[in-house]
């Protein structure tokens, strides 16, 4: 289970889905890693991405995509970027739709995007 | 079809051919083994109802039923078993059967509970897999009927807000119906 204390989530939908992990008493820590994606010439990172949630007995980590379709395509190469550079690391990302739909399954309102 | 369907994803005689297929698949795996069929309240029920009947091995039934998630709309805190089993489960081969596996957490959380209970075996069989947002993607699924995609599945079974269960087609909800706001009783 993740810790809440002195948690703030970026956006309610990843509090939701806390809620939701925490039910099932799947463990949580929220961005407890950031992967660098890109160096400039003296080789500091310019570019990173930080998936919301990893759950360490799945060895997952969960991107909660709940963002207006226009900001998507730059996280979605990010995405592709990640796993290009870190083959072994599993992402698994939830659109939009894919939140609504499992909102809908518990007959929760959808969240608004930010 | 009702008004409430946009389409249906898997006719009756579509279902009952699957189900038959699985039935004997299963039957011939699990002959001469104490086979107990686990199954949870309320999705299952026709599924479970129908597949048992075609199987031709003896074999026992038992049920468990889990709360809900609520979200701000109840208490939260964790899953809880409303009903547990009434079989023992210590050296059975158990078969748990599932009418849908989507995220995988409430599989994933029933088959922690069924592990802890030391049977010989523990597998599952899902008449639907909804892949697209699996999250618990480690289970034993031994057995699937159909994969099916990411859209709200209705009808033997399914519910939505406790409806439709008893169609005897699995058809897709409408979004707009989705949207709606539940009619105030």
């Amino acid at each position: 289970m993740g810790d809440r204390a002195n948690l703030r989530f970026a956006h309610a939908s990843e509090e939701e889905l806390a809620r939701i992990l925490d039910f099932y008493g799947i463990r949580w820590e929220y961005e407890p890693r950031s992967f660098p994606l890109d160096w400039d010439e003296q080789g500091r990172v310019v570019e990173s991405f930080s998936p919301d949630f990893y759950l360490p007995d799945l060895d997952l980590y969960l991107e909660l995509t709940t963002l207006k379709q226009s900001l998507v395509t730059r996280k979605n190469r990010k995405l592709r970027r990640l796993r290009d550079l870190y083959p072994e690391v599993r992402v698994k990302v939830f659109y939009g739709r894919d939140f609504r739909n499992l909102l809908a399954k518990y007959d929760l309102h959808p969240i608004a995007a930010p | 079809m009702t008004p409430e369907i946009s389409q249906v994803l898997l006719t009756e005689e579509q279902i009952r051919v699957r189900v038959r297929a699985l039935a004997a698949e299963i039957s011939h795996d699990y002959a001469g083994r104490d086979l107990l069929v686990v199954s949870v309240l309320k999705g299952a029920l026709y599924f479970l109802a129908d597949l048992t009947r075609m199987m031709d091995i003896p074999l026992a039934i038992d049920f468990m039923a889990i709360s809900s998630y609520r979200g701000g709309k109840g208490p939260s805190g964790a899953v809880r078993l409303v009903k547990d089993l009434d079989e023992d489960l210590t050296g059975r081969h158990v078969l748990l059967v599932e009418d849908i596996i989507d995220t995988g957490l409430t599989a994933s959380y029933l088959l922690r509970s069924l592990q802890a209970r030391d049977p010989a075996d523990l597998a599952v069989c899902t008449l639907l897999d909804k892949t697209a947002r699996r999250i618990a993607h480690t289970l034993p699924i031994r057995y699937r009927g159909f994969e099916v995609p990411d859209l709200f599945l209705v009808g033997y079974g399914l519910d939505y807000r406790q409806f439709h269960r008893n169609l005897p087609y699995i058809g897709v909800i409408r979004d707009d119906f989705l949207r709606r706001e539940p009619a105030s009783s």
